[in-house]
């Protein structure tokens, strides 16, 4: 019982997701962050007002770390699938033309 | 990332880079703001007098006490970048000996602030000009000094006539008396937000045009005691009265 809450609490933080999820974190943060950049220096330049670029540029930011922070579950809709240790009979595993296990 | 604490320092690193770039283009973004300012200094009075450094000094220096008018349009070094304006008026005169450089010493300054920057208490006040005071009572004055001080010029217009020094200056030598060939030459640091300080450019660079005026022509010290020569500055009536029509003034019951 108290192991179960402690791997559940120990998931919460480290927040794990799957490849394909890495991927797409990956490429919000670069394009979220950017676009916030850009946006927040042409607005400031048109309106002439730099406190506006800061706003902005931070208002980006922590967007960005809400939408990428936090494990959401569209990070984890390509799960890997394990073997599990009982089926590796009939499984030949092959590394650098060798056969292993 | 492939857990919490790895997209936190990807994000925040990547923040970093995005914010310095940004700051970056910023910074380069104000050589494309025309710039056009223009200053006029003129030389209202000068006089030197023997005084002390401080109260208990044996040492006894000359001080010279410059008065001016300046009338400056900075208006154009205002851009979205601009955080302040060091504004000064410095006295340049040659030193004693012929091969040092010319001696430098700031008369008066002030900090012109930017509408974006915070209220200071070291801003620059610019006094109202006689006879525009408002009228607001004194609980709306109260209220408003509470807000920011309102300049009745845009932030880089000075209009001052007849302005006292800040500071009385001294020579390292001690002696100011009857040096010749000084003139007054008002400079500025430009503080921006993000970038470099630029001090003041006399000559034209792209959209940055040089400073226009800006300088006195040559005056003197005069002795200690002895007023400047005459500026040639109009007399009042009474004066023009006894000096060019040679008239007594009329006391009443006689005749001349």
């Amino acid at each position: 019982m108290a192991d179960q809450l402690l791997d559940q609490f120990r998931d919460a933080i480290e927040g794990q997701i799957d490849f394909e999820g890495q991927r797409l974190a990956e490429m919000i943060t670069t394009v979220l962050l950017g676009a916030a950049g850009i946006v927040a220096f042409f607005v400031g330049f048109l309106t002439q007002d730099i406190k506006l670029s800061v706003y902005i540029g931070l208002a980006g930011t922590a967007l960005t770390f809400v939408a990428v922070v936090p494990p959401w579950p569209i990070y984890n809709k390509n799960p890997e699938e394990w073997l599990s240790s009982s089926s590796t009979a009939g499984i030949t595993i092959d590394v650098d033309g060798q056969k292993v296990g | 990332m492939h857990s919490t604490l790895v997209r936190v320092q990807n994000v925040f690193g990547f923040f970093t880079t995005v914010a310095f770039t940004v700051a970056a283009v910023i910074a380069l973004s104000t050589f494309i703001h025309p710039q056009a300012p223009s200053a006029s200094v003129q030389l209202r009075n000068v006089q030197v007098v023997r005084g002390r450094p401080h109260y208990y000094s044996y040492k006894k220096e000359e001080y010279a006490h410059i008065k001016f008018d300046l009338d400056t349009d900075l208006n154009s070094l205002f851009n979205w970048n601009t955080k302040q304006v060091f504004l000064y008026l410095k006295a340049v005169y040659p030193s004693a000996k012929p091969n040092q450089p010319a001696s430098e010493a700031i008369i008066w300054d002030a900090i012109l602030a930017s509408p974006s920057a915070p209220w200071h208490q070291n801003h620059y006040n610019h006094p109202v000009p006689k006879g525009t005071k408002s009228k607001t009572s004194k609980a709306k004055s109260k209220a408003k000094k509470e807000k920011k001080a309102e300049s009745p010029y845009p932030p880089g217009e000075i209009h001052l006539s007849n302005q006292k020094p800040k500071y009385q200056i001294t020579d390292i030598s001690g002696k100011l008396q009857n040096r010749t060939d000084v003139v007054l030459e008002l400079g500025w640091n430009v503080q921006p937000w993000v970038g470099a300080l630029v001090w003041t450019n006399k000559k034209t660079y792209g959209a940055w045009e040089g400073l226009k005026g800006g300088v006195t022509e040559t005056f003197d010290f005069p002795e200690i005691g002895k007023k400047m020569k005459d500026l040639e500055v109009d007399k009042g009536k009474e004066g023009y009265r006894l000096e060019v029509g040679g008239e007594h003034p009329v006391i009443k019951g006689r005749k001349a």
